[in-house]
Formats: structure tokens, sequence, C-alpha cells
């Protein structure tokens, strides 16, 4: 909905009760004039604005072309004073000259609360402030802002900003693997030579006709961004899909083709509609384009074992063996992992389709959940709503955000304790062994202590670092695309172009 | 009957001109309003087209500083 910038304050004329008088026309018409003496009052108000904004750019715009000026003018003195014969033409001058760097600067926080324009500011001025929450600040023990949990302007930059961060750490672990690799085995050439791109592979999809191509298209592109959309904005649905995909190619062709079409189905509509995919598992796959939600196949997994299989499971004869020692295997992991943090329990309950994860290979996906589920929570209890109720009950759905900074800060919490009660349980017990297990503690101790200063560190080099999207975006780019043997280097020199 | 239809006539008429008054500095605002509104929206198109003439304008300087200094600025 679009906000007004300016407007022009008595809206309407008169349209309130008049005074009990003799002539009512007249105060009608007073009452007017005096108001169209108001509105022109705002709207002079209004062309100040107008004009004052106008004014400051072209100011500025004046101030460039005027040092511009300055400059064309120099250049054209020392242009005149150039001669051929003076050229430097040895070879260690143009070595040690520096290269021409043009200043990208790029233009960074545009909508910021800085840049707003004056009128929409008194506009949002006379809005509520958001309960002063910070007052609980000093009861937290986490040390976050109670505030955030209310309203967090910079939560999806946040979360954008984690992402971007973890996915450079991963990209250079990567590479010092591969460089490890390349050390350790020099004789062995090239083991992992780089997949040859031909373009059969383009011809064939051409083959069946030009329409068909963008089946293959939308299903990857959509896969991003509904995924986006529905998960309010947790881009780990991204690395689910890298790590869906590396399921489904060991398995059969017609086993991944469809799995991504009945994953599909899992978030718009939440009713259990089994026939529904049923005819679509056997119907072309080609005709699954007007879906447009993939999550990431990585995600379903998990939930169906949990859900009541036997239940659907009987309706569906279509995979036969795979589907019954998986779900046997999985319930034992998942309820256990549930009870031990709070988020298993919302992942598990959207997915109502328990038939439609045996398609993808069950074992991969415990782990990566678990390792994305601080970030699932918020959208997976929004879509749970209308799901099919799963076994274990999900938590109650207000305040998602407590749980994965609860989920989170448990986790960390939940080993050490029990390490803790075992080591004081044999001190008790056995004195003769009781300097090993005082060690053990206070090395346990020293431990954790060691941990939550690096974390502080950490916080801390990032937030030195640069906060803007620019440098971050760089910096991964830098990454991503430089060579195995240049990276470190180039990443220092990101580090200076600042 | 004609005197009592006099005063309240010339009343009504009086209101009637009145509105007319009323209508005309109204519209008139209106006018006013949309001028502001399109001069501003014209200016920034125009601002902005400048904006971007100075700022390629200023990069081929760059260059061409870059290209005519013989090293005399650089530390």
């Amino acid at each position: 909905m679009p906000l007004v910038t300016r407007n022009i304050e008595p809206r309407h004329l008169c349209r309130q009760k008049l005074p009990s008088v003799r002539n009512e026309l007249e105060c009608v018409t007073n009452i007017d004039l005096a108001n169209v003496i108001r509105q022109l009052g705002s709207l002079s108000k209004n062309a100040e604005d107008i004009f004052g904004e106008l004014f400051t750019l072209a100011e500025t715009f004046a101030s460039r072309v005027s040092s511009l000026g300055e400059r064309v003018d120099r250049l054209q003195v020392k242009v005149t004073q150039l001669d051929p014969k003076e050229e430097e033409v040895s070879l260690q001058g143009i070595n040690t000259r520096k290269a021409f760097r043009s200043s990208t600067i790029q233009d960074q926080k545009l909508f910021d609360r800085n840049s707003l324009p004056m009128p929409i500011l008194e506009t949002y001025s006379t809005c509520d402030t958001p309960p002063p929450l910070n007052n609980l600040t000093p009861y937290r023990d986490d040390g976050k802002e109670a505030l955030k949990f209310y309203t967090n302007p910079s939560y999806f930059f946040d979360l954008w900003k984690e992402k971007m961060l973890q996915d450079t750490k991963d990209i250079m672990k990567e590479k010092r693997k591969h460089r490890k690799e390349k050390k350790d085995n020099p004789n062995r050439g090239n083991v992992n030579p780089r997949k040859i791109k031909t373009r059969k592979e383009e011809w064939e999809k051409m083959k069946m006709g030009q329409e068909f191509v963008e089946s293959k298209e939308k299903l990857g592109l959509s896969g991003y961004s509904p995924a986006l959309v529905y998960q309010n904005g947790s881009i780990g649905s991204v690395e689910n899909m890298d790590a869906g995909s590396y399921p489904p190619p060991p398995q059969a062709d017609t086993a991944s083709s469809p799995s991504p079409s009945f994953s599909e189905d899992n978030l718009p509509p939440p009713p259990a509609e089994f026939s529904y995919p049923a005819d679509n598992q056997r119907a072309s796959v080609l005709a699954a384009p007007k879906r447009s939600s993939v999550v990431s196949p990585s995600h379903p997994p998990p939930a169906p074992p949990l859900g009541s299989p036997p239940g659907p499971k009987p309706g569906f004869a279509s995979p036969p063996a795979p589907p019954p020692p998986p779900p046997l295997g999985i319930p034992p992991p998942p309820p256990a992992m549930g009870f031990g943090s709070p988020e298993t329990p919302p992942p598990p309950s959207p997915p109502s389709f328990p038939p439609h994860p045996d398609f993808a290979a069950p074992p991969p996906p415990p782990p990566p959940p678990a390792a994305d589920y601080p970030t699932l929570p918020p959208p997976p209890i929004s879509q749970s709503a209308g799901g099919v109720p799963p076994p274990p009950p999900p938590p109650p759905p207000p305040g998602p955000p407590p749980l994965p900074f609860s989920g989170v800060d448990s986790q960390p919490a939940a080993p050490p304790p029990p390490p803790l009660s075992d080591a004081t349980k044999p001190k008790s017990s056995l004195p003769a062994v009781s300097d090993a297990r005082s060690d053990l503690l206070s090395a346990i101790r020293q431990g954790f202590q060691l941990r939550r200063v690096e974390e502080q560190r950490e916080q801390e080099k990032r937030d030195v670092v640069g906060n803007d999207v620019a440098t971050i975006l760089s910096r991964r780019i830098a990454v991503e695309y430089s060579d195995s043997e240049d990276d470190s280097s180039e990443f220092d020199e990101d580090d200076w172009s600042d | 009957m004609a005197g009592q239809e006099d005063p309240v006539q010339r009343e009504i008429h009086q209101d009637w001109a009145n509105r007319e008054y009323i209508e005309l500095i109204t519209s008139s605002i209106k006018k006013i309003a949309d001028f502001l509104n399109s001069f501003d929206m014209s200016c920034r198109s125009r601002l902005a087209t400048l904006n971007e003439k100075l700022t390629a304008l200023e990069r081929r300087i760059e260059y061409i500083e870059a290209r005519v200094t013989k090293g005399e600025t650089l530390t």
C-alpha cells in the first residue's frame, strides 16, 4: 500500500457540527473559507519542502561540477605541457607504476532511516512506539536485547550475513582440503578432473522442444525464491537444496525426478491429499512445472518417518522395497534428538506426506537438518497449523525466535553438564582416581570458558571487519571464484582493499 | 409570500455564489498541488540524468589523470 508523502491538512472543508447560529449558510461559508486558508498554509509548507529537497540535490551537483571543472582545467594545462620525447620508456617504469584502479564506490544503505524524507519521518513519528521491552534486558541471562524478540529490524540482514560468512568459511575449508590433497598426492595426477562440460545436455533438453526446457529451470529457480518466501528469509534452504541434490543422484533417475515434485506439495496446500500425489506420480513428471515451490528434499525425509507412516502407506504400491526399512530405522534416533532439542518437533510436523520422503535418502537428512534447525523453526511452525497432528506434539507456536536462541544455547550447555555430573560421581566413589577426575573437571571448566571467550572474540572480529553488504558479498564472491592456489592472497587483498 | 421568499431566496443565491467561489479556490489549490508533484518528478529525473553524466565524466577524468601523471603525485 503506497504511503502518501505529503498531505494537505484540513482534508474536508466543513465536516463538523455547526454551532447554533441563525444563518447557517453563512456559517458554513465562513468555516469553509477558514479551512481554505489553512489548506493554503499546508500547501505552501509542502511546496517549500519539495523545493528544499530539489535544491539540496542541485547543490551537490553544482559542487561536483565545479570540482570537475577544476580538474579538467588542470588536466588541460598538463596535457599541453606533455612532450613526446620526455616519455618514460624504461621497463622499470612500467612495472613500478601503480596499476590504475578506478574507484568502484557502490551505493549502499539506500533505504536507511537517515535517507527517509522529512514528511514521511513526521508521519512515522505519529505512530505508536513499541513497548519498552528493553527494560527487561538486564534480567536476561543470554545478554540479548529483549526488544529484539518483539521486533528486530536487522533480523534479515543478520541472517543473510551469517549465511554469507558461513559460506565463505565453507568454501575456504574446501579449498584448503583440495590444496592439501594436491600436496599430499603430487604424483597422483588429476584424479578428480573437472567434469567435461559438453553441449550434449543442452541439445537433449531442446530435443523435445524449446518449451520443455523451462520446466527444469523453473523447478530450480522457483526452488530458491518460494523457499525464501515460505521460510521467512531463512536461507538455509539453499544449503539443503545442495545437500538434497546429493542424495538423489545416487538413486534411480525416476526416483529423483518425482521427489522434487512431491516435496513441492509439502508447502502450498497442507491438506493430506494423498490421492493427488499418487496421480501425479503416475502422470508425467514434466507436467509438474505448474507447482512453484520446491522445498529441499532433505527436509521432508526426517518428518515423514516420524509421522504416521503405516496409515497412508498401504495405499501406495509404488515404492515397495526402499520405504519399509528406512522408517523403522529412522524413528528411534529422531525422537532422541527431539527430546534433546526443542527444534526437532517443528520440522517433523509440517510434512504430512510420509511416502514422499522415502524417495530421498533418509540417512543424510538427520544430520543436515540438525544443523539447520535454528533457522527453520519460524517457518515450519507457521506451516504446521494445517498439518496432520504429529506424534510428538509441537511446542506452542508463540515465540519461535526464542526457540532458536534457547535451543542454540541449550545445546552447548547440554553436553558439559552430563560430563560434569559424570566427573563428580566417580570422584565421590573412588578417591584414588579423584586426581584424574578433578584434572578432567578443571580442564573441562577451562575448555568451557575458552570456548566462550573464543566466541566473543570471533563476534568482535566480525563486527570490526565490515558490516555492509558490499564488503561481505565481495569477499564471498572473491573466495568462490578464485583459483585454489591464489585464494589466500586474494582474500588478503580484499581485506585491505577497503 | 413574496416578502418571505425574497430574503430566503437572496440567502440561497448568495450561498450558491459563495460555494462557487470556494470551489474555484479549492480547484486552484488542487492544480497547484498537481503542478508541484509533476515539477518534483521531472526535476528529479533530470537531476538523475545529470548525475549519471557527472559520474561518467568523473570516471573518465580519473582515467585520464592516471594516464597523464608521470608519478609525480604518487607517494
